[in-house]
């Protein structure tokens, strides 16, 4: 069935919920309300309010008590009303949870997950993309899907994971794209990464709502006889490193694109695991396509220029074609 | 033991809830009846504050200086309301092992074998003996740095603790952390503390919380101290137990200093027991350095917790008898206040009362309760001193769980849910943001 991107995670959970008497949501205004966004829209419902708590502001409340819950055996999904707020709960996420299983063998199995990214003129507090906060934290799987059929697959994996997951739902993505869902249930494995689009003469490595600027741009590439192969990584950590070496083995050429900030952005750890990996392959200097090094502006069009277009790839992309 | 589920009602309109939750009320009644009870047979009226001390060349020093009564009389101990004859002395055994073995820790960090410093419960020993004595075994705890005697009650060797502190290989983290921060959630129940203050009492309330989704109300006990609780995730943490009713029994140490910083630095209220009152639970305060005091407090709260009653917060009176840390001589805390607090010793103050007073214990037993607990540190520090050091390759690994790594399955038994009759359909409800 043709699901939208919102719609996808939000059966993924409830079907997890239906499955497994240990699954729980806790959040701001998730109960009643259905959520910010509508992912847990009757939610409360179906599973009732000790299954669907409504939680006070305190994100760091939230997460310490899905954490609490989890070594109890449980299997909680707490929401971020926007993950620009997962900062407020971070020395919990990092100190408390992402360590735990390393220092002293105690497994989490909980999930974080919450509405990310830009596009949507949310300004500097509710448009950010901080996986990057996590990638830099061992113990965390940090998962950011592209499409409706991996949101969904991949939300019922991480519920189904023994480890912390923050899954990071793109805002942009959430209404405005559809796709096709298969009704039977199946999980997306974490940790591997997919090619959207084979092409040979060069890759983008992207993910999130930059897989569909990178569709666009090479839709118009096409026209150009420039043939853009694109790995959506649906996991940034941990990286598939063996899908990225791939790619680049057979393109030699390769741009990364991001939303989020350059500067010590996804992008470096991509090329560094390239220079590792696959160094004599390339046959150019890998390209880098990201977020400025500020805040994301309010304004649309100062939004719009922070932020990577389709027009920023078919640029960068004709110009590494020709090198 | 079990535990009878309950069910409860919801509010006004009598609605049961489902899968056996039970939600807060907020007080309706006109009147603020609140009151902070106070169990303990003496207060303290010493107050610390900044003062300028010339030096004998006459330069201006910032010291504190304490005013007071320095010479109030020490109290007896409180009678407990629970407590018999052989529960006073198991207490009163496990305080004495606290004791020594933080000696001893002393001992092998003075002879190099301690990787870092050395953090005591001096003076707290009554505190953090007689709290964890009050849980039952299917209850939770988390200590913080301080509660290396809370450990012991639980079930844990003073060989686990000098082992975290020589970073060996037997130690419960595999040399991975140190002093009191390891974990069992099998079979002591116990969440490791981490170094930051406070993150512990959201994560206890969620241990409560995943429990009583399984069905059992259980209690789960953590410390802060008075330095601790000034973080701001103490307030999300005891302000999410309160209004979702979980059984958090929150012990509050105010041991008078954190780190070299007064509480009168740290807090204006009279006492931190008060606010307990904003969050709309129970708060009790006790003299810290009386084990029975303590005990009953604690069993208290651990009781209305396995009620299903919700929060409690325990404030401890009492003083931090070193310094932050080993290499901390606590020059900073002026010498008539550990002349004050020496003088109740929770340690010699229950002796006094099991030997003297009660005649609980001979002398002659008590000799012989020394001794037997100076042959077990000793048989301990052994264990510690012969385990090896961790080969360097085992800082690898380990960092999630694998498949086959942990089984994970609710501890209390498989949540019995009820499911509403609506089923699943598409929202079209709208969302925040286009």
């Amino acid at each position: 069935m043709q699901l939208t991107y919102l719609e996808a995670i939000r059966q993924g959970i409830w079907e997890e919920m239906d499955r497994d008497p240990s699954v729980f949501c806790l959040g701001e205004d998730i109960g009643i309300y259905g959520g910010a966004f509508k992912v847990t829209d009757g939610f409360i419902d179906r599973f009732g309010p000790e299954r669907v708590i409504d939680t006070p502001i305190a994100e760091s409340a939230i997460v310490g008590a899905a954490f609490g819950a989890s070594l109890t055996g449980m299997r909680p999904v707490a929401e971020f009303q926007f993950m620009d707020f997962i900062g407020c709960a971070f020395n919990q996420i990092s100190n408390m949870v992402a360590k735990t299983h390393y220092l002293w063998g105690a497994p989490a199995p909980l999930v974080l997950r919450g509405p990310s990214g830009g596009y949507v003129h949310g300004g500097p507090f509710h448009s950010q993309n901080p996986e990057m906060w996590f990638v830099h934290n061992p113990g965390l799987k940090v998962i950011c899907p592209a499409t409706p059929y991996d949101a969904k697959g991949l939300i019922k994996a991480a519920i189904r994971d023994n480890n912390p997951c923050i899954f990071f739902e793109h805002k942009y993505l959430y209404r405005r794209i559809k796709g096709e869902v298969p009704a039977e249930d199946y999980v997306v494995p974490i940790g591997k990464a997919n090619i959207v689009r084979e092409g040979r003469d060069l890759s983008i490595i992207t993910y999130a709502a930059m897989v569909h600027t990178a569709l666009e741009a090479a839709g118009i590439l096409k026209n150009d006889g420039i043939d853009i192969e694109i790995l959506d990584l649906r996991t940034v950590s941990p990286l598939d490193r063996e899908a990225i070496a791939q790619t680049v083995k057979k393109t030699n050429k390769v741009i990364i694109l991001h939303e989020h900030s350059r500067t010590g952005g996804l992008a470096g750890e991509i090329a560094a695991i390239i220079n590792e990996e696959a160094f004599d392959d390339l046959d150019g200097a890998i390209v880098r396509i990201a977020g400025l090094d500020s805040a994301i502006p309010f304004s649309p069009p100062q939004e719009e220029h922070y932020l990577p277009k389709v027009e920023d790839v078919v640029r960068e992309a004709r110009r590494l074609k020709a090198y | 033991m079990a535990i009878k589920k309950k069910n409860f009602r919801n509010g006004t309109k009598g609605n049961r809830r489902r899968n056996g939750a039970s939600q807060s009320t907020r007080a309706t009644t006109g009147v603020r009846a609140y009151s902070i009870p106070d169990m303990r047979l003496e207060h303290p009226d010493l107050s610390v504050r900044q003062a300028i001390e010339k030096d004998k060349d006459g330069a201006e020093h910032v010291r504190y200086e304490v005013t007071g009564n320095l010479n109030a009389p020490v109290p007896p101990i409180r009678d407990s309301k629970y407590l018999d004859k052989k529960e006073c002395i198991e207490i009163y055994r496990y305080m004495l092992l606290n004791r020594r073995m933080e000696v001893a820790l002393e001992n092998l960090y003075k002879q190099g074998k301690v990787v870092g410093g050395v953090y005591f419960g001096l003076g707290q020993e009554a505190c953090s003996c007689a709290s964890a004595y009050a849980l039952d075994k299917d209850d939770w705890f988390a200590p913080m740095i301080r509660n290396q005697g809370s450990l012991l009650v639980r079930g844990f060797r003073a060989s686990d603790t000098m082992m975290q502190y020589m970073a060996k290989a037997d130690s419960p983290t595999h040399g991975r952390d140190g002093t009191s921060h390891f974990g069992d959630i099998e079979k002591r129940n116990m969440v490791s503390p981490i170094s930051m203050l406070g993150d512990l009492i959201p994560v206890l309330s969620g241990v409560a919380l995943g429990a009583r989704l399984q069905g059992r109300n259980i209690a789960v006990m953590t410390y802060i101290g008075d330095g601790g609780q000034s973080t701001g995730v103490t307030y999300e943490g005891i302000n999410f137990a309160a209004v979702q009713n979980l059984g958090l029994a929150l012990v509050v140490e105010s041991n008078e200093w954190a780190y070299s910083t007064p509480s009168e630095m740290q807090y204006r209220c009279k006492d931190l027991a008060e606010r307990a009152i904003g969050y709309g639970i129970p708060g009790v305060i006790v003299d810290g350095t009386d084990a029975c005091q303590v005990y009953d407090a604690a069993r208290d709260a651990v009781e209305r917790a396995h009620r299903g009653e919700g929060p409690t917060l325990i404030e401890a009176k009492m003083m931090r008898m070193k310094g932050h840390a080993i290499h901390d001589a606590a020059a900073y805390v002026p010498k008539p206040m550990f002349d004050f607090w020496k003088k109740r010793d929770p340690i010699a103050r229950f002796e006094n009362y099991l030997v003297k007073e009660k005649k609980w214990l001979t002398a002659k037993e008590n000799a012989e309760l020394i001794s037997e607990l100076e042959r077990v540190i000793e048989a301990e520090r052994e264990i510690a001193v012969n385990s090896p050091m961790p080969t360097p390759e085992s800082a690898e690994g380990g960092v999630f769980c694998e498949d086959g790594c942990h089984e994970i399955k609710p501890k209390y038994g498989m949540p019995k849910v009820k499911k509403g009759t609506a089923g699943y359909k598409q929202t079209e409800a709208a969302g925040h943001l286009k």
